[in-house]
C-alpha cells in the first residue's frame, strides 16, 4: 500500500515536471522569434458532433490562412455556463480575447463594461454592414452602435409531419399561420386518428417571447429596455400575454396538445416525439433543422412553417435568437485586433454558409445565400428558407427587436414556471403571470442598483 | 395461513454429510432460489440505466428516435464510439479526472487522519471547542465558498492547472469526523501500551492505528474519490482549456446547444464509465477485505 502511494506521488511529480518542461519548450520559440503569432482564445458554447466539427474546421481554416494569428477555441459548456464563467472573470485578465454569448446575455455584457464594442473596429476600417440582415442588426444595435457581432442567428418556427397532415386530410403545403388555425389543425389531426398528439410544445420562455413579439407586444417597459434600461416586465399587464397562456392551456386541456415539460429537457422530448412519429407538430428553433431532418431519416416528410400570430396583429414579427461574439476589454490591444480579424472571418459569407447548411441557423449576411453550398442545400431542402423568410417579413419595431434585460436568464426561467403552473392548472393564468412578473421586477431592481444602471 | 398443523421445523443437519432431501430442505432450496431470483431482478433494475446506455450507444440515430423505444439495437452501429472520441479527447479527460480524484483522495486521507488523531488521542486545551468549530464548517454550503475560492486560485495564477482542481479539497471536516469517531472506538490501552514502549505518535498512527482503521479509511477514500469525480461547477469554473477538462464537463461537449444526439452522448458515457467500473472491480476485493478484516478470529 505504502509503496504504491509513493509511486503514485512520484508519478505525479514526474508528470508535473514534464508539463513544466513542455511549457518551457513552448515558450522558448515565442520568446526568440520576433514575428511570433498573436495567440488568442475563443470561448464558445457549440458542443455536439456538429458544433464541435464545424467550429474546429473554422479554426483550422483561419489558423492556416493567418500566420500571424493563432486562435484556440475552448468549449465552455452551455450558454449559461459560459456566461457564468464570464461573470466571474470579466473584471480580470483571465478572460478570452473573444467569446460567444447568447442573445439574452447582451444587456449584461454591455453593463459589465468589460467589452470593446465591435463598432469601434467597424468605424476604424469603415467595415461594410449593408450586407447584414437588417432585423439582425436591429436586435444587436443598442444605443446606435453594434456592441457585438452576431454569429449564429435563428428564429422559432413550426415543424410538422407532412404525412400526418395528409392522413388527416390537411394540406401539407399550407401550414397553420394563426393561433386559431394551429388549434384547429391539432384537433383535426387527433380526431382523424392520424396521431394522438396534435402538437407538442416545450415550456420554453423563448417561445413565449416570440409569441408576444408575433402579436406586436412588449416584454418589458421603456420600449423593451431599449429606450432606456427596463425597470419592469409588462407581459402580465397586456392582453397578449394572457392570450398566449389561454390558447396554450386550452389545447392541453382539450387533449390535442402534449406537454413535454420545461426546457431544455422539454425541447429534447418534443424533438424526439416528432422524430418518433408521436406528435404531428412542434415549435423549435430553426437551428435544429439539420438534426431534425437527420432524425426524421426519410421515415416521414418534414414540413416547416412560420410561428403563429393572430390575424389582427399587423405589427408583429419574430425576434432574432442565437448568439453573438464579443471582444473583451481586459486583453492586450494586439489581441483585440486579432480577435476582430477572427470575428470578421467567422461572419464572412463562406463560413456563414457552411454554418447555415450544417445547422439551420441562418446567415447574418445576405451574400451567404449566393455560396454554392447554400444554393445546393436550398434546392434539396427548401425548409431552410422558412426562418429567414419569417424574419424578413417581420417589421422592425420595439417588440420585434426583443427585450434587453440584465437578468434575462432568470426572467426566462420565471416565465417558464408561470407557463407550467398555468398549463398544469396549479394557478390561474393571471396569477401565474403576476407572480412571475413580481419576481422578475425585484431581480431587475437589484440588478439595476448593483450594476449602477439608471 | 391458518392451518393448525405445526410447521415442520427444518433441522439443519449440522455436521452430518448431506442428508436425503426432506421437506425442509426442499423448502429451504426454494427459498434460496426465490431469493436468488429476487436479487437478479433487483440487480437488473439497478443495472438497467447502464445497460440501456450501452444499448443506446450502439444504435443508429434513426433507431434512437424510434417509438416504441428498443432496449437493444436491431442494427449494431459502433460508429458512435469513434465519433465521440473525435469530438472529445476522452482519454485525456479520464487522465485528468483520475489525477484530480486520486490526489484529492490521498490528500484527504492524510489530512483527515492527522486531524482525527489529534482530536481523539492528544489532550490539549480547547480540543472540544476546536472540534465543534471544525464540524460547524460542514454547515457552510459549497456554493458560498465558490467565488472566494475562485478569486484565491486566480490570484495564485492557478487557473487551468491541477493545483486548482485539487488544492481546495485537500482538507475535509466530514472525513475528520468520520475517522475521529472510528479512532474513539480503538481501545485507549493500545495507545497507553504503545507510549510505554516508547512508540512515537507518528509511528502509532502509521503502524498501529491506520491498519486497524482500514475500513474507515476505505469508506472515506471511496467517498472522497466519488464526490471529486462527480464535481461539475468547480472544474468548469477554473479550467478553460480542453486539455485540462475532467470527464463530467468533457461529457457536456457531446451535447449541442439546440439538439442532442443521444447515441453519441451514451457512447461517451460508456467510455467514461467503463474504466471506473473496471477499477471498482479490482478495488472492491480490497475494500471488502478491509471491512471484514478481524471480523472472525482464527
Amino acid at each position: 500500500m505504502a509503496r504504491k502511494r509513493i509511486t503514485r506521488r512520484s508519478f505525479l511529480k514526474a508528470a508535473g515536471a514534464t508539463a513544466l518542461g513542455m511549457a518551457g519548450a513552448g515558450l522558448a520559440p515565442a520568446l526568440v522569434g520576433a514575428q511570433a503569432p498573436t495567440r488568442i482564445v475563443f470561448w464558445h458554447a457549440m458542443g455536439g458532433n456538429l458544433g464541435e466539427t464545424v467550429v474546429k474546421a473554422f479554426i483550422n481554416t483561419f489558423n492556416s490562412a493567418h500566420k500571424d494569428i493563432q486562435v484556440e477555441a475552448q468549449f465552455q459548456g452551455s450558454y449559461d455556463d459560459l456566461v457564468n464563467k464570464l461573470r466571474a472573470s470579466i473584471q480580470s485578465q483571465s478572460v478570452p480575447a473573444v467569446a460567444q454569448v447568447y442573445d439574452i446575455g447582451t444587456r449584461f455584457m454591455i453593463d459589465s463594461k468589460g467589452i470593446v464594442p465591435v463598432q469601434e473596429f467597424i468605424d476604424k476600417e469603415k467595415f461594410d454592414l449593408t450586407q447584414l440582415e437588417p432585423n439582425i442588426l436591429a436586435y444587436y444595435r443598442v444605443g446606435d452602435r453594434l456592441n457585438s457581432m452576431p454569429f449564429n442567428t435563428s428564429t422559432a418556427i413550426l415543424y410538422f409531419n407532412k404525412d400526418m397532415y395528409k392522413k388527416a386530410g390537411l394540406n401539407p403545403n399550407q401550414p397553420p399561420r394563426t393561433f386559431e388555425e394551429i388549434e384547429d389543425y391539432a384537433k383535426k389531426l387527433v380526431q382523424s386518428g392520424a396521431t394522438t398528439s396534435g402538437i407538442t410544445i416545450s415550456i420554453y420562455g423563448w417561445f413565449f417571447e416570440q409569441l408576444l413579439a408575433r402579436q406586436g407586444a412588449l416584454y418589458a417597459n421603456n420600449g423593451n429596455g431599449r429606450d432606456k434600461a427596463a425597470t419592469e416586465v409588462i407581459y402580465n399587464q397586456e392582453e397578449e400575454g394572457a392570450r398566449i397562456l389561454d390558447w396554450w392551456t386550452r389545447m392541453v386541456k382539450a387533449g390535442v396538445a402534449s406537454n413535454p415539460g420545461r426546457a431544455p429537457a422539454g425541447n429534447a422530448a418534443a424533438q424526439r416525439a416528432l422524430a418518433g412519429g408521436q406528435t404531428a407538430m412542434i415549435f423549435e428553433s430553426t437551428a435544429t433543422l439539420r438534426s431534425l431532418l437527420t432524425n426524421a431519416g426519410g421515415r416521414f416528410e418534414l414540413g416547416t412553417g412560420y410561428f403563429p400570430k393572430p390575424p389582427a396583429a399587423k405589427n408583429g414579427g419574430s425576434i432574432v435568437g442565437g448568439a453573438s461574439v464579443w471582444i473583451l476589454k481586459n486583453r492586450p490591444q494586439v489581441e483585440q485586433q486579432a480577435a476582430w480579424e477572427f470575428v470578421k472571418f467567422i461572419t464572412a459569407p463562406p463560413q456563414q454558409a457552411a454554418w447555415y447548411v450544417g445547422t439551420g441557423y441562418f446567415p447574418i449576411r445576405k451574400e451567404a445565400y449566393r455560396e454554392q453550398v447554400a444554393k445546393d442545400n436550398l434546392a434539396k431542402n427548401p425548409q431552410f428558407l422558412t426562418a429567414i423568410s419569417e424574419l424578413r417579413s417581420s417589421p422592425i419595431n420595439r417588440p420585434t427587436q426583443g427585450a434587453l434585460l440584465g437578468v434575462f436568464p432568470e426572467a426566462r426561467a420565471r416565465v417558464e414556471e408561470a407557463i407550467e403552473a398555468a398549463v398544469l392548472g396549479r394557478r390561474t393564468m393571471k396569477q401565474a403571470l403576476d407572480d412571475a412578473a413580481k419576481n422578475v421586477d425585484q431581480a431587475i431592481a437589484v440588478y439595476n442598483r448593483t450594476m449602477g444602471v439608471a | 395461513m391458518t392451518t393448525p398443523t405445526p410447521v415442520a421445523p427444518s433441522r439443519p443437519a449440522a455436521a452430518a454429510p448431506p442428508p436425503r432431501k426432506g421437506r425442509g430442505d426442499l423448502r429451504h432450496m426454494a427459498a434460496d432460489r426465490g431469493l436468488d431470483l429476487l436479487m437478479v431482478v433487483l440487480a437488473l433494475v439497478v443495472l438497467f440505466p447502464l445497460l440501456y446506455a450501452l444499448g443506446t450507444s450502439l444504435k443508429t440515430t434513426a433507431e434512437v428516435n424510434q417509438y416504441p423505444p428498443t432496449l437493444w439495437p436491431h442494427v449494431f452501429n459502433a460508429g458512435n464510439y469513434p465519433d465521440a472520441l473525435r469530438v472529445a479527447p476522452i482519454a485525456r479527460f479520464l487522465l485528468n479526472s483520475f489525477i484530480q480524484s486520486g490526489a484529492v483522495t490521498v490528500g484527504q486521507l492524510v489530512t483527515a487522519a492527522l486531524a482525527a488523531f489529534a482530536f481523539s488521542f492528544i489532550e490539549f486545551p480547547g480540543r472540544q471547542a476546536l472540534f465543534f468549530l471544525f464540524l460547524s464548517t460542514l454547515m457552510i454550503p459549497a456554493e458560498v465558498t465558490l467565488i472566494p475560492n475562485y478569486l484565491t486560485v486566480r490570484s495564485l495564477g492557478w487557473l487551468n492547472t491541477y493545483p486548482a482542481l485539487v488544492a481546495p479539497f485537500l482538507a475535509t471536516a466530514f472525513g475528520t469526523f468520520l475517522l475521529r469517531q472510528f479512532f474513539l472506538t480503538v481501545p485507549r490501552e493500545l495507545w497507553d501500551a504503545a507510549r510505554i514502549d516508547g512508540c512515537s505518535r507518528r509511528r502509532f498512527l502509521a503502524q498501529i492505528l491506520a491498519p486497524l482503521a482500514r475500513p474507515a479509511f476505505a469508506t472515506l477514500a471511496i467517498y472522497a474519490f466519488l464526490s471529486t469525480w462527480n464535481q461539475y461547477l468547480w472544474p468548469l469554473l477554473v479550467i478553460n482549456s480542453q486539455q485540462m477538462r475532467t470527464v463530467q464537463i468533457g461529457l457536456a461537449i457531446l451535447q449541442s446547444q439546440e439538439s442532442v444526439s443521444w447515441s453519441l452522448v451514451m457512447a461517451g458515457i460508456v467510455l467514461i464509465v467503463a474504466p471506473t467500473i473496471f477499477l471498482f472491480l479490482i478495488g472492491y476485493r480490497h475494500v471488502v477485505r478491509g471491512l471484514t478484516a478481524g471480523a472472525v478470529k482464527g
